[in-house]
């Protein structure tokens, strides 16, 4: 999920600890192609004196002269890590902690904003006890069950808020959660990474829900609460891209972030929504693809459609897990206009499963994406959507999925004779 | 115009070479130039000024003072500044620290914008409180209940069964009548200078 992507400070800050980690290796025996000595050079090193003792050890981190850095290279094979200007400040500054850094108006800050903490922490103490009071309570003294059950609502809210409260100025959780290394057990982590995924991710596939019509063309409302990101492969597809037949063909694999606390099972419907009919010159649906009983929660985010069902080695005839209707390769005929596959992810009522056996009945042609939540009881809680249409790609990609009769077949325009006055001949006259 | 301070910045450091170009060449070649072991006649024309050409050099070389002319620093300010400030660049570990005081500070303002609340609603609480116990008051200072009190609000003129006895200082109070009576009424407002008291006097002339 791109929202808790760690940023390339962290990426940078990996590739380094990488780099240390090839140093101790190094110094250990293996090492980098363009700095080994020849053995006979080796040897000798080895024979006349340790190399280390003489200038002590050299952190890859610090060195900031060139006669060190050259040392470092030569000597031990390493390369030192970022600038020498870099290097130099680090060597030269104390490592303090980042809470401990001896600013004033910094330090005066984390007292106070400690000190509200520590607030909110008891508020949050006196709810529970308030809310454990009320639970115990007699219903008709609070005024009624539903009155109660409203107030039981509120207070839980209101201790979510606060907990969420208690965490929001602290200068670590924003770092964290920036470098992508937020918890997402972690009610601060999920609030974050919620807000930042409705701030740019989720406005834009409203407006792709929008602009292509899923609503209400597949589901009469749609109100996505999770983030699903889809790709094929290692090629990342943004919300209505078009996608190449042949990266289409396998299956997709899904990140699915959800927001809220608790495992869920879901169930991930693909449906092409623009099968053209041309006996009866519209567009029908149909469904690619099911899968059932997937479980999600915040930190078991992905779904690796293609590997949910391994088959064993030696019996074929085990019966599938998950999917109930297995990938059918997304195509579209020459000249007919472009398939919108829309990737709908289902949560299952009450963490029941499914039963696969009788998804497997499910027919593809006439897909009815509304009949079949309401049946099995589901909740869109994500979706995200792409495009297809004809390609270099597609006849081969028809020809493997066994349409080698359709691939011949072209859409064409009808052509509609104007009506006699707008004529340029009958004009002309 | 800023002080001159500020202005500091926009005076000449570095003085574009073909001002110094005036200079003859003799007094050039007298001065030694270490830097310079051969000055052959190519160099020389080359390097008409001298290798650092700063205005501080210059005018020490000079004697005399030059370069901070008030109008000239002036002109320089209104072309080269700019109209927006610098956006804040940081780094990221004083941008945490930028961002914590600022959370801090919000914080800050925010509980004492809510203790100023409240402290008022106490006082408008208070207030409140005691033109109700006035107005269920009664001439020998007691208490008297709510069906005994005349009106509140916009039924300020309303007796209660009591009559006058219930209640004076409340509506002596909200009635405000006589309460000017012993003071000029000018006291109720600040006195000031303007409007005059015999409006605009037209004719008036310059002596």
């Amino acid at each position: 999920m791109a929202s808790v992507n760690p940023s390339i400070r962290t990426c940078l800050r990996c590739v380094k600890q990488t780099a240390n980690a090839n140093a101790s290796l190094s110094v250990s025996g293996a090492r980098f192609l363009s700095t080994t000595a020849p053995v006979s050079q080796e040897a000798a090193a080895q024979t006349q004196e340790n190399p280390f003792e003489k200038w002590g050890p050299l952190d890859p981190a610090l060195v900031d002269n060139k006669r060190d850095e050259r040392r470092l290279i030569r000597k031990e094979g390493v390369m030192p890590i970022g600038s020498r200007r870099r290097r130099a400040a680090l060597r030269t500054s104390a490592q303090i902690p980042f809470e401990q850094l001896p600013y004033q108006a910094f330090q005066e800050a984390r007292k106070i904003l400690l000190e509200d903490r520590q607030e909110k922490i008891k508020q949050i103490e006196t709810q529970k006890l308030r809310l454990a009071n009320l639970l115990k309570q007699d219903p008709a003294v609070s005024g009624g069950e539903e009155a109660k059950e409203v107030r039981v609502k509120s207070m839980q809210d209101h201790i979510r808020e606060l907990i969420i409260l208690a965490d929001i100025n602290d200068p670590i959780v924003k770092k964290k959660f920036e470098d992508g290394e937020g918890d997402m057990e972690k009610p601060i982590y999920r609030y974050l990474a919620d807000k930042k995924w409705r701030q740019y991710k989720k406005l834009i596939l409203d407006q792709r829900i929008e602009q292509f019509h899923i609503v209400p063309d597949l589901l009469p409302s749609l109100d996505p609460v999770a983030d699903v990101d889809l790709a094929f492969g290692r090629r990342k597809i943004n919300p209505g891209e078009f996608v190449d037949s042949c990266i289409s063909e396998s299956m997709p694999r899904l990140k699915v972030q959800v927001f809220d606390k608790g495992e869920k099972l879901v169930t991930v419907v693909v449906v092409d929504a623009d099968v053209p009919v041309p006996e009866k010159d519209s567009f029908t649906t149909r469904c690619q693809f099911i899968a059932s009983n997937i479980p999600i929660s915040p930190t078991q985010t992905f779904i690796p459609l293609n590997r949910l069902d391994p088959k064993p080695k030696g019996s074929e005839e085990a019966a599938p897990k998950h999917i109930a209707l297995p990938w059918l390769a997304p195509w579209a005929h020459k000249g007919a206009p472009y398939r919108r596959l829309a990737v709908f992810v289902l949560e299952q009522n009450g963490a029941n499963a499914l039963d696969i056996a009788a998804l497997e009945k499910t027919k593809r042609e006439h897909f009815n994406l509304r009949g079949f939540i309401h049946k099995q009881k589901l909740k869109p809680i994500g979706v995200t959507l792409f495009r297809t249409q004809w390609d270099e790609n597609m006849a081969g990609v028809m020809q493997r999925a066994g349409l080698a009769d359709q691939v011949k077949i072209e859409f064409k325009q009808k052509k509609i004779d104007p009506l006699p006055y707008k004529r340029r001949t009958e004009r002309m006259r | 115009m800023p002080s001159t301070t500020s202005l500091r910045a926009f005076q000449p450091v570095f003085r574009p070479l073909h001002i110094s170009s005036f200079r003859p060449q003799n007094t050039f070649l007298r001065t030694p130039q270490p830097f310079l072991r051969k000055p052959t006649a190519s160099s020389i024309a080359a390097f008409t000024s001298p290798f650092s050409s700063t205005a501080r050099l210059l005018r020490r070389k000079k004697g005399g003072k030059g370069g901070s002319d008030s109008r000239i620093v002036a002109i320089r300010y209104h072309l080269n500044h700019p109209l927006t400030p610098r956006p804040l660049r940081f780094s990221r570990s004083r941008f945490l620290r930028h961002w914590t005081i600022h959370r801090a500070w919000m914080l800050f303002l925010r509980k004492r914008r809510w203790a100023e609340e409240r402290e008022l609603e106490r006082q408008y609480m208070s207030m409140r409180d005691a033109c109700e116990t006035l107005r269920l008051l009664d001439e020998s200072g007691n208490k008297v209940s709510e069906a005994e009190a005349g009106g509140q609000g916009v039924e300020i003129g309303k007796l209660g069964p009591r009559g006058k006895e219930v209640g004076r200082l409340y509506r002596a109070a909200m009635n405000k009548t006589g309460v000017w009576d012993s003071v000029p009424i000018e006291y109720a407002r600040v006195q000031v200078d303007f409007p005059s008291r015999d409006g605009w006097n037209h004719e008036w002339t310059r002596a």
